[in-house]
């Protein structure tokens, strides 16, 4: 159900002055925030949000074997995360956006968490907003991004700057042939444009209940799920989870890629959240590999990319076994901020175990 | 506090500092009582150190036991333009600089001042530094940075409690004063040999940060504490966390005795700081997650005293790894040397284009000292082995941008105007020169 005066209420409270809070009556608003209130007993795990939002998109731009499509939407609550604790972040007065630079790396298709873009705005040359630095998050139709709220002075037309530096050294195949970027966009703040957007509640009855919103498919960006746990390549040893996350295990007989040698395997776990298979990154997780009583493994599963595996966690093993014992800790959670549906989950992280 | 026209006094010499000029000087002696500096000595070089950057012995000590830093600052960008140096404009650098140390007493009360010199100055000799002095051209530090180079020639740091001794030094060393501080002043000026490029100004200590928190960079609500040194809210330069100035002194060749100076400029984004992170995170991306499981750290971090504790904070990589955080300071721990950090931090604030920055000055024996210590921030090993990400609670570098960094040398006292390249090979080419005479 399209609800347009809350939009107008979100977008348009600094122009429509009262009038606009007129428009809102009927909606119970949280004290400090323009959004409606959380659903009552959110469970420890991911659950359907009181509603979804649309989002805009002001354009998409390749370089340095990057592609990057600059989206934003009205501002909304999200929640930063440190270690296990989360904070809740309302929506500040003068937002006007809630700004999201997708990039991706343009031959795979994946969002590589290993660089976090820079953002500058400007306005007639003056500079506006410089080095803004946006949050790792996770959003149900989104999936993993960077994003924040920002503040801008006027509607009108901004040019928007996006940078990442060069990748990480955990990288393999295509994803090791990126160099630092920059990407240029403009965007015409209106706020008439951002009421337009879609705000959709969702059914009461359904808010909070175990689920997630459909991700949102957008042109030209490709989408940002992880593939589906048999597209994986290697050899398949099932599915665990831990706080509501899945881990999807294979192992290659090639660790060469991974900084191993040819007569090693390597044991990756494809972490994700369930119904919408986003990759989970930023997370520490170790892993012990046991053959007969006896450790054959014992140590961290970093976080790699790769075109096949997307973003993952993996180690060089001598060998996997049919019958071995895989333990996965889950040694911090995922440090990526949180869109709502999400907050709850990915948090309380108990050991997983799999027979491989 | 409040002058006659109900301003606060103080307010307006900040403000002045960072307006700067003859005019803005002016206002503000005219404003209040002239502020009471004891003057310098007749023969200052016969009675400073030979160390420039020497000022420890010349900052009073803070209740808490660290050095109490001067509250205000100009750092004047110069340029020499073509050519190399003749000996009359070295003795013009020289007494425009006597000049205002004859003015004011050296120390935080009155005015402590440095000279230093780019790559790009010492380009324009034949010789080489020498290798006793580590000074390359500023770079890129870390793979998420792109910093533009700070080129200017010289850089002369004023520094001092009172804003209206900066300024009136700044005034006389352009020129603009024949009398400073009731001492007349030399017909010498350094912008007889300099251009201004540009000033930059600032302030670190209490209180300083949270009256000019009306900036870009900074959330509108002033959330910047009423006591804090820094924009960030916490005390830095702790004294277990300073080294000896002996220990970033050069040792060896002509400029022994003097030090190398990174000067950076960064940004700062403070609205995530303040309005999306709590006191708990500021702390655990500031020190580390132990000082805010614990509460450590009272409102700035006073009562820590001297030491800031950092033994307690486990090993960077153990806490990214288990508590998904790595705190700044934490991070430094492994480039100590006998339980001191091996750069000696002398930066500050600053509103400089109505913008939140900060003016990073270390100064250290080598620039590579600054490069390991750099490196040791980025955290780029903790970043790729753990939940910690590039910048997200990688210590605080998610609110810092660095946009432009130069390395300086900071010479000795005694070579400290327009000094060439190699100061022995110039000793030797005039001795030889002499014997070619006496032959």
């Amino acid at each position: 159900m399209r609800n347009p005066s809350r939009r107008a209420f979100l977008a348009g409270v600094g122009a429509t002055g009262v009038g606009g809070l007129a428009d809102c009556l009927g909606f119970e608003l949280e004290s400090g925030s323009r959004e409606p209130p959380l659903v009552a007993n959110r469970p420890d795990a991911v659950y359907r949000p009181t509603h979804t939002e649309g989002m805009a998109m002001a354009g998409m731009v390749s370089d340095g074997g990057y592609s990057c499509a600059l989206t934003y939407s009205y501002p909304h609550r999200f929640w930063t995360v440190t270690g296990d604790d989360t904070t809740q972040v309302e929506v500040g007065g003068n937002d006007a956006l809630h700004l999201m630079p997708i990039v991706w790396h343009s031959e795979s298709g994946v969002v590589p968490s290993d660089v976090n873009p820079s953002v500058d705005v400007t306005r007639d040359g003056e500079s506006v907003v410089d080095g803004l630095n946006p949050w790792p998050m996770l959003a149900q139709r989104m999936g993993f991004h960077f994003g924040d709220n920002v503040e801008l002075p006027e509607q009108g037309e901004y040019t928007v700057t996006v940078s990442v530096g060069a990748g990480g050294d955990r990288r393999t195949g295509s994803l090791t042939e990126t160099a630092a970027a920059e990407f240029e966009f403009t965007l015409d703040y209106q706020r008439s444009e951002l009421r337009d957007l879609p705000f959709e509640d969702i059914a009461e009855a359904r808010q909070g209940t175990l689920g997630a919103v459909e991700p949102m498919r957008m042109e030209m960006v490709p989408t940002t799920q992880a593939p589906p746990v048999d597209d994986l390549p290697g050899t398949a040893h099932g599915t665990t989870g831990s706080g509501d996350a899945v881990f999807a295990v294979r192992s290659l007989d090639d660790a060469t890629p991974f900084g191993g040698d040819a007569d090693q395997a390597y044991l990756a776990v494809s972490a994700r959240t369930p119904y919408n298979r986003y990759p989970l990154p930023l997370m520490s997780l170790s892993g012990t590999l046991s053959r007969d009583g006896e450790t054959a493994f014992d140590g961290y599963l970093n976080e790699w990319l790769d075109p096949d595996l997307g973003i993952h966690y993996g180690a060089v093993v001598d060998g996997v076994g049919s019958g071995d014992e895989l333990t996965i800790a889950v040694d911090s959670p995922p440090q990526v901020s949180r869109h709502e549906g999400y907050e709850t989950a990915f948090r309380n992280m108990p050991e997983a175990t799999l027979t491989l | 506090m409040s002058d006659p026209n109900g301003i606060d006094r103080r307010a307006f010499v900040k403000s002045a500092v960072a307006i700067g000029g003859a005019a803005a000087l002016s206002a503000c002696l005219n404003r209040g009582a002239d502020v009471d500096v004891p003057r310098g000595p007749e023969t200052p070089s016969a009675e400073f150190p030979e160390r420039q950057h020497a000022w420890n012995a010349a900052l009073p000590t803070t209740d808490a036991g660290n050095n109490h830093h001067p509250r205000h600052r100009v750092l004047l960008a110069l340029d020499y333009g073509d050519g190399t140096p003749a000996d009359d404009e070295r003795e013009t650098v020289e007494a425009a600089l006597a000049g205002v140390e004859r003015a004011y007493e050296r120390s935080a009360a009155g005015l402590l001042l440095t000279v230093s010199y780019s790559p790009s100055y010492f380009d324009r000799f034949d010789d080489d530094l020498p290798g006793s002095v580590d000074l390359p051209e500023p770079r890129a530090l870390s793979a998420f940075e792109d910093p533009d180079a700070d080129d200017a020639d010289a850089i002369v740091h004023l520094a001092s409690d009172h804003g209206e001794v900066v300024m009136g030094a700044e005034e006389a060393l352009k020129g603009d004063l024949d009398e400073l501080n009731g001492v007349a002043q030399p017909d010498a000026a350094l912008t007889d040999v300099f251009s201004v490029r540009e000033r930059r100004t600032g302030f670190i200590g209490d209180g300083l940060p949270a009256e000019n928190q009306d900036v870009s960079g900074v959330p509108d609500d002033g959330p910047v504490p009423e006591d804090a040194p820094l924009y960030m809210g916490f005390e830095s330069a702790f004294k277990g966390n300073q080294p000896t100035e002996d220990r970033v002194t050069i040792r060896d060749g002509p400029f022994a005795g003097g030090t190398t100076q990174q000067l950076s400029t960064l940004t700062l984004n403070l609205t995530q700081w303040y309005e999306q992170d709590t006191r708990e995170q500021r702390v655990s991306k500031m020190f580390c997650p132990h000082h805010a499981e614990n509460e450590l750290v009272e409102d700035a971090g006073e009562n820590l005293g001297t030491d800031p504790r950092m033994d307690d904070c486990g090993e960077p990589i153990e806490t990214a790894r288990n508590e998904g955080v790595v705190g700044h300071s934490q991070k430094m721990v492994d480039v100590r040397e006998n339980d001191k950090p091996i750069i000696l931090r002398r930066d500050f604030d600053s509103t400089d284009g109505d913008r939140a920055g900060v003016h990073f000055l270390s100064l250290q024996r080598t620039i590579s000292d600054f490069v390991t210590t750099r490196e040791a921030m980025n955290g780029e090993e903790i970043d790729s082995d753990s939940a910690v990400g590039q910048r997200t609670n990688n210590g605080i570098l998610q609110y810092i941008n660095t946009v432009r960094r130069g390395n300086f040398l900071v010479p000795p006292r005694s070579l400290r105007a327009l000094p060439p390249a190699n100061p022995d090979a110039d000793v030797a080419e005039v001795a030889e020169n002499a014997e070619v005479v006496d032959a």
